[in-house]
């Protein structure tokens, strides 16, 4: 039996080495700005964090989503997150505009952009889109669609649309710019079957471009080194957890959702978890997983120069700054 | 269960009249059954479609109005110039006029007013109690792409938006209903803009919410592109669709009703969800173009009718069971004097005519029983008891049979040889009655030295009445023999005796022979007797004379006749009663004197006992073990004299 003077003592040195754990060791701080709202397509973010897997390469990162007032690439230039998620076409586009962003990981290797038509409307291949009506979203990513219209000197009528596939459903449009992983499955939720729709994916006209990237300040990079690096580590790590933890990851990512009041169901998120996860995947292009193939950046670029959104290039290397693996 | 039933008959019966009641009560159940399943299923079907048609009608009293609204606005706005200053009036009117409009916008087309430049929307909602208005497009707010203004301009017709949960005014679940309005300038009609109008959902939400049917049956509306806007899981509400919902539960039945759905049509239907079939009933919603479906899981609409059956089930089985017990209590009860009865019987059997019957009270069939029971002990005991007197009668009688027998057999002689110093002759006889005592008789005995008499007769009938006939008639011969000397004499005086006062007629024929032992001299007189057979030594066997006389004992002064003949040395004379010619077999043939005849000729050299032993070998070997009729009697003489 120990002395009550004694066990007061040895109970405030616990106290004291618990507490300068706590505080003295305060992680350094990533705030991360996906480019879109919760939903599975950034589910290997959530999971990384859920997991702590963050946290035990020693960053505490904080996921800000955009909205109605910002979107990410607002978040990046005004310095409030240090990483955001950006399509590989919309990074290029605004690096040309002169905000200052760097490449530091690919993600998605994959496009899952495509062309939905309903077969009753008959546009049975690329060409019957001619003098068409077709839906792009008004926010962006019409960049490859435009450019296959170019290419294939298709008269296209672009209707902007602000999210929902209502104007597809309802024949305002005859065509409509999807994600294989979002808005198709939305399509398919709504009643229609595969078997009434024709797709034109983009990826089968040569336009197999890579898609969502992280993006960080040059500045950021130079300070922040070391935490982005951990942070890629940990964001693969989270996306290789939850290719193997589905049923989980979609916990997860629904979960986050219903914090965030954003209306959507289980069968479409994991849709959209398997789509997303097949993106991942470099298959048969030359590089890792998270890498940007130099390739695909030049293919990307010259879309937008070829649609005269930018008139000069940008070096791979200046776009491109892979955080270093230790 | 087998051997309980065959262990009485009670529990037999018992098991046949509930085999047989419970086929019945299944067979009627089940037609009961059936038939309360049928009206069961139309009716809940008629519930939930009136339930469903009355939903729809009720909302239809609101979304319906809210058309005519916005048509109205339409035609002011068609028909007329209106500065656009005004419009600003206009969508707080729409406001101030209808109470149940939480919102209006009327949205015109870019630069429709050169002087309000791209966007001009002006829009009148509530807040908090007031009215306020403001002008709704703007850089940040392209109102040209929102799904409200774009798709009616797109289709040219009205539409009602997809549900959505207003972020700005408590989160609340609502709809827009957009209709385009057109300018004509120039005979062109061209789209000049949008009138829209928002309206809360929570009414909506309250009557659908309210519509119960059965058990856990609910109503849910289901938008155009089938996401629920009311459902009893509040969670599903604006992120399921029924498309989804068909997805994650790999259903593509209730994916095809979706579709259904979505074309306007009104159906009944069922679908298995998550292991239960559910039957839906749906009908669009006219001006929405939104589904009502009102939906119950098929098992409860017979849960009334499975409660009634379990109950009927429950009364059945404690009635079968009273039935049971109550029935096997009054077939023990009823039956229970047949195991007395049986005891009763075994107690009869085994001598007991006394054993007690049970006591019956009833009038049927147990009583008759009773009653012949009765009777059989009480004919039992007298056929007994009579038994018993006949068979110490008849005991009494055998016994005295058997010692007349003993006398008769006494009063002829049975001592072989019986002249042991008369070497001329040598004799053996025997007598066999057919019955205790019999009719036949022989008899011989010397009446001086040289002169044996011998004699053997039958008595007409059999029994006792002709043993007693025999020995009156053998005594007689004895008592008159002595005296006569001569058979015809004797035989004369024995019918003289027997004849008178013969009250019962009977008569004997009768062979009586004295022999001259010195000379072998025979006189015989033969009274209606079988000839006897005389077997000359070495030579053939022959018959005596037929008798032309009558048998002895019918006419009191017949004269008989006397004959004679002399014997030769070793000629034996052979004398039998009927009873060996006429003894039959089973073929009912006769031993006849003919075959007697052949059988003595092959005895020619025998002695009398070994003849008479032969000879009745030989009958019985015919008669073989028939019964035999009539007394057998042989007598046998060997005359060695000269």
């Amino acid at each position: 039996m120990l002395k009550p003077m004694k066990r007061i003592l040895i109970f405030s040195f616990i106290f004291f080495l618990l507490a300068s754990e706590s505080f003295g060791g305060q992680l350094p701080k990533i705030t991360f700005t996906p480019h879109w709202l919760p939903q599975a397509q950034f589910a290997g973010y959530y999971v990384a964090e859920k997991m702590g897997f963050y946290d035990e390469e020693g960053i505490d990162v904080n996921i800000v989503h955009p909205s109605a007032s910002t979107n990410a690439i607002e978040q990046l230039k005004s310095g409030q997150s240090d990483i955001i998620s950006l399509f590989l076409i919309t990074a290029i586009a605004a690096k040309q505009q002169g905000i200052d962003l760097v490449n530091i990981a690919q993600i998605s290797q994959n496009s899952a952009l495509m062309f939905v038509a309903k077969k009753d409307k008959h546009i049975n291949k690329l060409s019957d889109l001619n003098n068409k009506k077709v839906g792009v979203w008004e926010s962006g990513f019409g960049e490859v669609g435009e450019e296959i219209a170019r290419s294939n000197n298709l008269s296209i009528e672009w209707v902007p649309i602000l999210s929902s596939v209502n104007m597809f459903l309802i024949d305002g449009i005859d065509a409509m710019t999807v994600m294989l992983f979002n808005e198709y499955d939305q399509i398919i939720n709504s009643g229609l079957n595969e078997d009434e729709l024709n797709i034109f994916s983009f990826a089968d006209y040569g336009y197999n471009i890579p898609e969502d990237g992280l993006y960080c300040q040059t500045k950021i990079l130079m300070s922040k080194q070391d935490e982005l690096q951990k942070f890629v580590k940990a964001t693969l790590r989270g996306w290789e957890y939850a290719k193997n933890h589905k049923t989980e990851t979609l916990d997860i990512v629904l979960d986050m959702m219903k914090k965030e009041h954003i209306a959507t169901n289980r069968s479409h998120q994991a849709w959209m978890l398997d789509k997303v996860l097949e993106l991942i995947e470099p298959g048969s292009k030359n590089v890792k997983k998270g890498e940007l193939s130099e390739p695909d950046f030049y293919k990307t670029q010259s879309i937008l120069i070829g649609n005269k959104y930018i008139d000069k290039k940008i070096d791979f290397n200046h776009f491109y700054k892979p955080v270093k693996n230790n | 269960m087998k051997l309980n039933i065959n262990k009485s008959l009670s529990s037999r019966i018992v098991f046949y009249v509930l085999i047989f009641c419970i086929l019945l009560f299944i067979i009627s159940l089940s037609v009961i059954y059936t038939n309360s399943k049928r009206q069961l299923e139309a009716m809940t079907y008629k519930n939930a479609e009136a339930l469903a048609n009355n939903t729809v009608l009720k909302a239809e009293q609101i979304l319906g109005p809210i058309t005519k609204i916005a048509n109205n606005y339409k035609w002011i706005l068609e028909s007329s110039d209106l500065p656009s200053d005004s419009i600003y009036s206009i969508t707080r009117k729409i406001i101030e006029n209808n109470p149940e409009i939480l919102g209006t916008a009327i949205a015109f087309e870019p630069f429709y007013y050169k002087e309000q430049g791209r966007y001009f929307s002006p829009y009148s909602f509530r807040e908090k109690g007031a009215i306020k208005t403001i002008q709704l497009g703007n850089s940040d707010y392209e109102y040209f792409v929102m799904d409200w203004y774009q798709i009616p301009v797109a289709i040219q017709k009205p539409y009602w938006t997809e549900p959505y949960f207003d972020t700005g005014g408590g989160n609340a679940l609502m709809t827009t209903y957009s209709i385009p309005f057109y300018k004509t300038t120039n005979g062109s009609k061209k789209i000049a803009g949008i009138i829209t109008i928002d309206l809360a959902l929570d009414w909506f939400t309250d009557i659908v919410s309210s519509v119960k049917i059965l058990e856990t049956g609910y109503a849910s509306v289901i938008s155009k592109n089938g996401t629920f806007i009311t459902h009893p899981k509040k969670e599903w509400i604006m992120n399921e669709s029924i498309f989804s919902v068909a997805s994650e539960l790999n259903n593509p039945e209730l994916r095809e009703i979706g579709r259904e759905m979505q074309k306007g049509k009104t159906d009944f239907v069922s679908s298995t969800l998550r292991g239960i079939e559910r039957k839906m009933y749906f009908t669009p919603l006219p001006s929405s173009g939104w589904t009502m479906a009102v939906i119950f899981p098929k098992s409860e609409m017979y849960s009334p009718l499975r409660k009634i059956t379990l109950t009927l089930i429950i009364i059945i089985g404690i009635g079968l069971f009273l039935l049971t017990f109550i029935i096997s209590k009054i077939i023990s009860k009823q039956l229970s004097p047949l195991s007395h009865f049986a005891n009763s019987a075994h107690e009869i059997s085994e001598g007991n005519f006394d054993a007690e019957l049970p006591d019956i009270q009833t009038k049927d069939e147990m009583k008759d029983l009773h009653d012949s029971f009765a009777m059989m002990q009480r004919d039992l005991k007298k056929y007994i008891d009579n038994l018993k007197s006949t068979t110490s009668a008849k005991e009494k009688i055998e016994s005295e049979l058997r010692i007349a027998r003993e006398i008769q057999m006494g009063m002829i002689p049975k001592i072989f040889p019986p002249f042991p110093n008369l070497h001329e002759i040598d004799l053996y006889a025997m007598m066999e009655p057919a019955k205790e005592v019999g009719g036949d008789l022989y008899d011989f005995f010397l009446i001086d030295e040289k002169h044996l008499c011998f004699a053997i007769g039958d008595v007409s009938g059999k029994g006792v009445p002709a043993s007693l006939f025999m020995a009156i008639t053998r005594t007689l011969l004895r008592t008159i023999a002595p005296k006569q000397h001569s058979p015809r004499e004797i035989v004369k005086a024995l019918n003289q005796s027997l004849s008178q006062s013969n009250e019962s007629s009977m008569f004997v024929t009768f062979f009586l022979g004295i022999i001259d032992v010195e000379t072998g001299h025979l006189r015989y007189a033969n009274a209606g007797h079988n000839p006897p057979a005389i077997i000359h030594a070495g030579s053939e066997v022959e018959l005596f004379e037929t008798s032309k006389d009558i048998p002895i004992g019918l006419f009191e002064n017949y004269d008989y006749n006397e004959s004679d003949r002399y014997l030769a040395k070793d000629d034996r004379i052979f004398l039998y009663t009927d009873g060996i010619t006429e003894a039959e077999n089973w073929d009912q043939e006769l031993y006849s004197e003919q075959r007697l005849l052949n059988t003595l000729s092959t005895l020619k050299t025998l002695v009398p006992i070994e003849i008479v032993m032969s000879v009745a070998k030989d009958v019985v070997l015919h008669v073989n073990d028939n019964l035999q009729s009539d007394d057998l009697t042989m007598m046998c003489i060997i005359y060695s004299g000269k």
